[in-house]
């Protein structure tokens, strides 16, 4: 799970520039599937038939990132954000585009700390002038703040990405063990979550599954003067009870709950008022479809690295392919 | 002239009656058939049985505007805006009320009155009142009823150097090119949603994209254009005179990056000048339209528009020439089959 | 049996406990009531009551939607703090002012009492007093060992305030949930009229969950039904000294009938021409964009439906002592059942006339 966990963080996937992720996450999946492809709003689907009631995955893609809206004559590049990036935490860093071209974030002098805001912001890609600047890169084109992934301990993970490739991974595990047992199941990985849960509003549309599990990650709560949240890193995956976009109905959390009673699996309860998922997007679809989440719990959530403890993934995934089999 | 007439029509958001007859009697000798859904979307067909891509072209009738909510006890209307309007733009103008667009001026405490503090202060909703002549509030509502809406006065003029100012320009404008690219003939099924209420929360076009389900879908648009004084490179947005402006990435949409090449790559082959929308706020029709269904291809074409949601507003009709031309380019290549969905 | 007025369902409906997301105990109540004008009453996906009440006439008859929530604001824990103490954040929205000193019950494993807790004075600085505590910093007490607590309670469990309804003067009422199932007692009530009338038009009387938190029930119940017509029914603002008058209703005049451009403008014309024609007495609700009820979703649910919204003025909106008139709710249930008589396949075709 870590090799895979790794190899997908390695993608530049900000919001709306998923497709090389899409082409690597499908290419994982492909041999266990019917039939996998990309929709109109960039999500990538993969489909299994089999016995049984539709269940899908869905794990977005997508990451927060910055897009290059205007090039100076001088060479340096303005950027807007793509999804929740704050302008502070990007001065400094280092950003990669999806094209592979690398720069330095700078600010411009004379603004204080406090004050920065993306207009503020540029990008300096070592150009010597607009029209090298322009050979390179062009507007509209996205990239992430770099951030290596790399081991904390024997269990635990923190970089970029993480938020949601460890999704995408146990999904991906999930999907293939369900596939493989005869379950009729379909996997969603969903683009452009982090501006809205755009892609999984019309990857519902296209499933109707009788079933949908979002698979995502969720805020820690066990750090020092933490927002209050009852979950600790590798106490267990978390069950969605309802986030800022969905309440999971009752009959889908007791199945997930009374799944992970059955198996052992320890596991925590999600409360995540303001946060945001695909869980309402799909819910809302059509006459409404029965959403569920399994999340695994993740310190920093919204900052460039976050951190994971692949128990809560390994484990994640055990209670998903269990609870698709018993529903 | 088209782009007078469309301009000084009235229609805030949820009352497009006048601005839509307008139209459909412009339109009415050029498309096949036409029809309005429940919501006032007024839709046209054109060659809808033809083979290709079935299209989609937006283009929104409704303008920022206001309702009377209240009278006071001496005549004057209290009111609220239909659609975002910076308030400090509404001191000292005129509007127009209601079927019989009474006449009514916005005015403010003479500055003869004022504390010095006072004048430093933009002026609140609250603040503001519409005067319509009325000796009381009897008076006042038996010229017109708490409900009707009201618009800027402003007149159509083409000024400067090939410009033009009227209200209204978002979205009268993409009307104007849709209006015109029906005229003409494509070899493709072609819809004109004529939407409404885009102002309040892009309401119009989800209802009509869902009921097409074009293959793809372009919103025709009046956009933000700050290339003034003082403004920073990347604080512009778009700039007049430079060609209509193709969207990347607003506050609905992210283009679909090959569509967005696709639309350069005509402009290109055509040489018809182009830009990008460089901002990331505000978004258009096309935001709602592309999250229907299934998902649906497309993107957004703006005309700049300076001071736009102002009583207002400037345009280069240059730009707006250019837009017919790249909208009529790009149905040519898709037809061709230059683009598949 | 001939019915005297719904005034007895609608208390028993207040004083039950159902927040956004756990409407069941509500819905029970509610499936109860429709059954007594129809066997014809589902539970679709999201947990919305759909009692369809047939017209007359072979097919197709026009669909008409009404709909009101059954949901209330609640408070969902998000964590046991040490002392069996819990922490909460909200399911729709609260003034946290409201609820310092409120009893509410904890839906655990069984329903407890508990108090939302507040600093005595004698302990509490001037500077405090002169600030109001956030949501967060809230927390309730149900009196009980931590280890009790965490065994009868779970991260999740939704709170719901206390309060029994009371009588005031003229028909009024007061308690909590007034927000929105008075408007359930208006569709009873429209329904109870409409019996002994005439009517083409098929009646969906749909109790939406959800509403509080997005108007989420409605989006799907509109989507499933498909109406013609959608006709969102929900409280709105009664006057309150140093409001302004455009949202300011009176109670006891009569229902208030939404216009604006959420509201599909022949679907008002009708309402207020059978308040005209009936006597009813109603108030005019100007809004300027999307409406925060119902009616909202319905109006760009598939290819559109054409919108329409009414209700009666209450007082004190999202607190427990929301006050309201009986007589208002049955002047909003006669308008719906005059109106539903009015609407026949010509109404249906109009409404695309623009």
């Amino acid at each position: 799970m870590k090799d895979l966990i790794l190899k997908l963080a390695g993608y530049v996937a900000p919001s709306g520039s998923e497709s090389a992720v899409q082409e690597a996450l499908l290419e994982l999946v492909k041999d266990v599937a019917d039939e996998v492809y990309t929709d109109a709003l960039g999500n990538g689907i993969a489909k299994k038939s089999g016995n049984g009631p539709h269940v899908a995955l869905a794990a977005h893609a997508d990451e927060a990132g910055v897009m290059v809206i205007h090039i100076e004559d001088e060479g340096f590049l303005r950027v807007i954000s793509v999804g929740d990036v704050k302008a502070q935490a990007l001065v400094g860093r280092h950003v990669k585009f999806t094209n592979g071209v690398t720069g330095v974030v700078g600010v411009e002098s004379k603004v204080k700390l406090e004050d920065i805001s993306f207009d503020n912001l540029y990008v300096d890609i070592g150009a010597e002038n607009g029209d090298v600047a322009k050979s390179k890169v062009y507007i509209g084109l996205s990239g992430v703040a770099l951030e290596p992934v790399v081991d904390i301990d024997e269990h635990k993970l923190a970089g970029r990405a993480l938020d949601n490739r460890v999704g995408c991974a146990i999904a991906i595990e999930a999907f293939r063990q369900a596939a493989a047992a005869g379950h009729n199941v379909s996997l969603v990985f969903t683009s452009q979550q982090t501006v809205g849960a755009r892609g999984a509003k019309t990857a519902a549309f296209q499933l109707q599954p009788d079933l949908a599990i979002v698979v995502d990650a969720v805020p820690a709560g066990d750090m020092p003067q933490a927002t209050r949240m009852d979950l600790k890193l590798g106490a267990g995956p978390a069950v969605k009870i309802m986030d800022g976009t969905a309440i999971v109905p009752l009959k889908v959390k007791d199945h997930l709950i009374e799944t992970a009673k059955k198996e052992g699996i320890d596991i925590q309860y999600e409360v995540w008022p303001r946060g945001l998922s695909d869980a309402g997007s799909i819910q809302l679809s059509v006459d409404g479809i029965p959403v569920g989440g399994v999340s695994y719990p993740a310190r920093y959530v919204g900052n460039t690295s976050t951190m994971v403890d692949l128990r809560d993934a390994e484990a994640a995934v055990r209670l998903i392919v269990e609870a698709i089999r018993s529903y | 002239m088209l782009l007078k007439k469309l301009t000084e029509a009235m229609g805030p958001s949820g009352f497009e009656d006048e601005i839509r007859n307008v139209i459909r009697e412009e339109v009415t000798p050029y498309v096949d058939k036409h029809y309005t859904d429940v919501l006032g979307t007024l839709i046209c067909e054109k060659g809808v049985n033809k083979n290709g891509p079935r299209v989609m072209l937006d283009a929104h009738m409704d303008e920022v505007g206001l309702m009377i909510v209240h009278v006071e006890e001496n005549g004057l209307l209290r009111f609220r805006p239909l659609g975002g309007i910076d308030p400090r733009v509404l001191v000292s103008k005129p509007v127009q009320i209601g079927p019989q667009k009474r006449f009514g001026v916005i005015g403010a405490k003479p500055i003869h009155l004022q504390s010095p503090e006072e004048r430093t202060k933009p002026l609140s909703l609250k603040q503001l009142y519409i005067d319509i002549g009325a000796k009381d509030k009897d008076d006042a509502l038996s010229a017109v009823k708490l409900g009707d809406v009201a618009m800027f006065t402003t007149k159509y003029e083409e000024i400067g150097d090939h410009c033009a100012k009227a209200k209204s320009f978002d979205d009268r404008v993409g009307c104007a090119v849709l209006v015109e690219t029906l005229k003409a003939q494509f070899d493709l099924p072609l819809y004109g949603a004529f939407t409404v209420q885009e102002e309040i929360g892009l309401r119009g076009a989800g209802p009509v994209a869902y009921r097409l389900q074009p293959d793809i879908a372009i919103a025709l648009e009046g956009t933000v254009c700050f290339d003034v004084a003082d403004a920073p490179g990347h604080g512009q947005s778009t700039i007049m005179g430079k060609g209509p402006a193709l969207t990347v990435h607003d506050g609905q949409t992210i283009a679909n990056r090959r569509f967005l090449e696709f639309m350069m790559s005509v402009a290109e082959k055509y040489s018809i000048p182009y830009q990008l929308r460089r901002v990331k706020g505000g978004s258009n029709d096309y935001g709602a339209i592309h999250k229907v269904r299934e998902g649906i291809i497309g993107g957004g074409i703006s005309v700049p528009v300076r001071y736009i949601h102002a009583p207002t507003q400037l345009i280069s009709l240059d730009d707006y020439q250019n837009t017919i031309r790249l909208v009529s380019a790009i149905l040519t290549e898709l037809a061709k089959g230059g683009f598949t969905a | 049996m001939t019915r005297q007025n719904h005034k007895d369902t609608l208390i028993d409906l207040l004083e039950s406990h159902g927040g956004p997301g756990f409407e069941q105990a509500v819905a029970e109540k509610c499936v109860t009531a429709f059954n007594e004008y129809t066997e014809d009453v589902q539970i679709d996906k999201l947990g919305n009551v759909i009692a369809l009440v047939r017209g007359e006439g072979d097919g197709p008859r026009p669909k008409i939607l009404l709909s009101a929530h059954m949901d209330e604001i609640a408070l969902v824990v998000t964590k046991i703090d040490k002392g069996g103490f819990l922490r909460v954040w909200q399911a729709g929205g609260f003034d946290p002012r409201t609820l310092v000193g409120q009893e509410v019950v904890v839906h655990g494993k069984q329903p407890l009492l508990g108090i939302v807790g507040s600093k005595p004075p004698h302990l509490t600085s001037p500077e405090e007093r002169s600030k109001a505590a956030p949501l967060e910093d809230l927390f309730i007490d149900v009196a009980m060992s931590e280890e009790r607590v965490r065994e009868l309670v779970n991260v999740g469990d939704r709170i719901t305030l206390h309060r029994e309804t009371m009588d005031l003067l003229n028909n009024r009422i007061s308690g909590k949930a007034l927000d929105d199932r008075t408007s359930i007692a208006v569709i009873l009530e429209c329904l109870r009229l409409l019996k002994p009338m005439r009517h083409v038009a098929d009646v969906y009387a749909v109790a939406t969950v959800q509403e509080e938190v997005g108007v989420r029930g409605a989006t799907t119940a509109g989507y499933g039904v498909n109406p013609d017509i959608g006709i969102g029914i929900d409280v709105t603002f009664a006057d309150m000294p140093g409001q302004d008058a455009d949202v300011s209703f009176k109670i006891g005049k009569g229902p208030a009938i939404a216009f604006g451009p959420n509201i599909h403008p022949k679907v008002f014309q009708g309402l207020r021409d059978a308040a005209v024609e009936h006597h009813i007495p109603y108030q005019l609700e100007l809004s300027q964009g999307p409406t925060g009820t119902d009616a909202r979703a319905f109006q760009i649910t598939r290819e559109g439906i054409a919108s329409g919204l009414v209700g009666i003025a209450i007082r004190y909106m999202h607190c427990s002592v929301e006050t309201g008139s009986y007589d208002d709710i049955i002047d909003c249930g006669r308008l719906l059942a005059h109106y539903i008589t009015t609407v026949d396949a010509k109404t249906v075709e109009g409404l695309t006339c623009y």
